[in-house]
């Protein structure tokens, strides 16, 4: 009775089937590689330690681009699920907001300035710091737009307004970078890094994110209780004790820590908070606060295995994942539109 | 005894307009208040403003509490009505339980106020598979199952068939008849009549006329703030009223034929 019916995979078996799924992605995922060893030394290598060249390839080199392919599609996942129930709407993703963009922009002058080679950190750090500018320019622009419960159009209204002109703004500042940059090797680096890559990532960068997303997921788990109510729009939803100033602000900063480090460690990686949003809703019934979990959850499954797929379709040429997944996405956002259009 | 709403002054302003002027108001524990008057006549923005949504000025007891102690003393029905997410009809009934401290005494409230909207069949069915007037009623029972002991209600007639309207209205008076006060907004005159116990008449965002129906609906405030006429008739249910074309004006110049 407490539990209402919802699909195939219902109520409390389907948080224990991601994560089962994400583990078996894991474990494919430390297994791919272009070392070519089997299953079984390669774990031997992983968890023994033989000190040999495939124990350093298993630990230094596969593992931590498994581990950071979970935090960032966790990240990106949660993210989105988050912006979506903001924002009532299934078409938004995490990158409205203009903290992806900014985050970008802060890697490319990173790169292009040649602070990037100075130390491991740099380019993540820059990154970071774009992320922050745009996350004060959001909370300040969108503070002033439109607060005030207004013909229906509250809060949300005003931060969809704030992000896009942060996106744009970051979009050209990057254009420019590119259009004047005198050295083609940094632009082409630059290019290649903003197509998203888990690719030869170390345990630093895994370092560098993990805390501030950790700070990110905390902000956004916080906000669930008060998307639920939100379903019914932001004036019942403040009828019923949401405080929708708070509530913007949690989901602001949030998104900005989660998806600013992604960006900064992985580059841009898109759809992914686009669609597993929109792929799990019917699964849990619909609730925003019980999306959060399954989205994160789905958003590393779906990221793990697209940073397999890069290695096993093209295993000589280096496929970036945000291609791969803008490849995968794009069909499932037409079926998303079409869903929505004939009212499923 | 202690009054359910008290609204002292309460004026807001929109680019310089009053919308809501100067309105005193106090309701107390028992009575349903009907909240008429033409379009724009500012009763939305009065239950916005009491209820401390929107910056107003003057006081609002109920704007002056937190919100989730406001939350327990006071439900509201706004006029929109789209739900975001196909979300159960029983879950979204019992998001009016959120301020609620006690999380054991829910199930019993939700499937009370499902019951009471004639909805207990319709529990699992995703609140965006509704009609308009299901989703109406779902709506209705999320602000029964908050169990505040003041209601303010946006038109919640509004897209009812004439059996679930009038279930609707009864059950409104009835709450109000177990103590509970009722502000609903309706502009079907003839039910606030029937139903109320009190019309607090609005037009240009001011109070125009306060009290039992019959004081209210009188021919001259029927013609100055809606442009229309009407008359208590009497019917085998006892007097109701009905709303009549406007009078026609007397002929300055009976040359001019009709």
């Amino acid at each position: 009775m407490s539990r209402p019916v919802t699909g195939p995979v219902t109520g409390r078996a389907l948080l224990p089937a991601l994560a089962v799924l994400c583990a078996v992605l894991f474990a494919a995922s430390v297994l791919t590689g272009p070392a070519d060893a089997g299953a079984r030394a390669s774990l031997v290598a992983l968890f023994r330690g033989d000190g040999g060249p495939l124990t350093l390839v298993m630990r230094e080199i596969r593992l931590p681009r498994a581990v950071l392919g979970v935090l960032a599609g966790a990240s990106l996942g949660l993210a989105g699920a988050a912006i979506q129930g903001f924002l009532r709407n299934p078409l938004a993703e995490p990158g409205l907001i203009g903290v992806s963009a900014s985050a970008g922009l802060g890697a490319v002058l990173a790169i292009q300035t040649g602070i990037a080679a100075t130390g491991a950190l740099a380019l993540p750090l820059s990154g970071f710091a774009g992320a922050l500018v745009a996350v004060a320019l959001i909370l300040g622009l969108s503070a002033r737009s439109g607060d005030a419960l207004d013909a229906g159009r509250g809060g949300g209204f005003g931060l969809i307004l704030a992000g896009i002109a942060v996106s744009a703004f970051a979009g050209a500042l990057t254009s420019l970078v590119l259009n004047l940059s005198p050295n083609p090797f940094a632009a082409s680096e630059i290019v290649f890094w903003m197509m998203g890559s888990l690719a030869d990532r170390s345990w630093i960068e895994v370092w560098t994110a993990l805390p501030v997303m950790a700070v990110g997921w905390v902000l956004l788990a916080r906000t669930a209780r008060d998307l639920d109510a939100l379903t019914l729009g932001e004036e019942a939803a403040a009828s019923l004790g949401v405080n929708l100033p708070r509530l913007r602000l949690l989901t602001v900063l949030g998104i900005a820590a989660a998806v600013g480090a992604t960006t900064a460690v992985a580059g841009a990686i898109g759809f992914v908070g686009l669609v597993v949003p929109h792929l799990l809703r019917g699964a849990v019934g619909g609730v925003p606060s019980r999306l959060l979990p399954a989205s994160a959850l789905g958003g590393a499954a779906l990221v793990l295995a697209a940073d397999i797929a890069v290695r096993l379709i093209l295993p000589e040429r280096d496929l970036k994942l945000g291609v791969m997944m803008a490849l995968v996405g794009t069909p499932v956002f037409l079926h998303l539109i079409h869903r929505i259009r004939h009212g499923a | 005894m202690k009054p359910a709403l008290t609204l002292d002054r309460l004026t807001v302003r929109r680019g310089g307009v009053a919308v809501v002027s100067d309105v005193s108001l106090r309701v107390m524990p028992g009575s349903f208040v009907g909240l008429i008057g033409p379009n724009g006549a500012g009763k939305t923005t009065l239950l916005r403003a009491a209820l401390g949504l929107i910056p107003a000025e003057g006081q609002s007891d109920l704007a002056a509490l937190d919100p989730g102690a406001r939350a327990r003393r006071a439900a509201y029905l706004p006029q929109a009505r789209d739900v975001a997410w196909p979300i159960a009809v029983e879950t979204l009934v019992r998001l009016g339980r959120r301020a609620h401290p006690d999380r054991r005494e829910d199930a019993a409230a939700v499937a009370d106020a499902l019951s009471r909207m004639d909805l207990t069949h319709l529990a699992r069915r995703p609140a965006t598979a509704l009609s308009g007037g299901e989703l109406a009623r779902a709506l209705i029972a999320r602000l029964i199952a908050q169990d505040t002991p003041l209601i303010l209600a946006d038109e919640p007639e509004a897209g009812l068939d004439p059996a679930h309207e009038m279930a609707v209205m009864q059950l409104l008076a009835r709450l109000a008849g177990q103590g509970r006060a009722v502000v609903a907004s309706m502009h079907d005159l003839g039910m606030a009549a029937r139903w109320c116990d009190r019309l607090v008449l609005m037009d240009r965002g001011r109070v125009v006329a306060d009290g039992p129906p019959k004081a209210v609906l009188t021919p001259g405030n029927l013609q100055g703030s809606f442009g229309v006429s009407g008359a208590f008739l009497d019917s085998p249910a006892g007097p109701v009223f009905v709303t009549l074309p406007p009078r026609p004006m007397p002929t300055p110049d009976p040359a001019n034929g009709l």
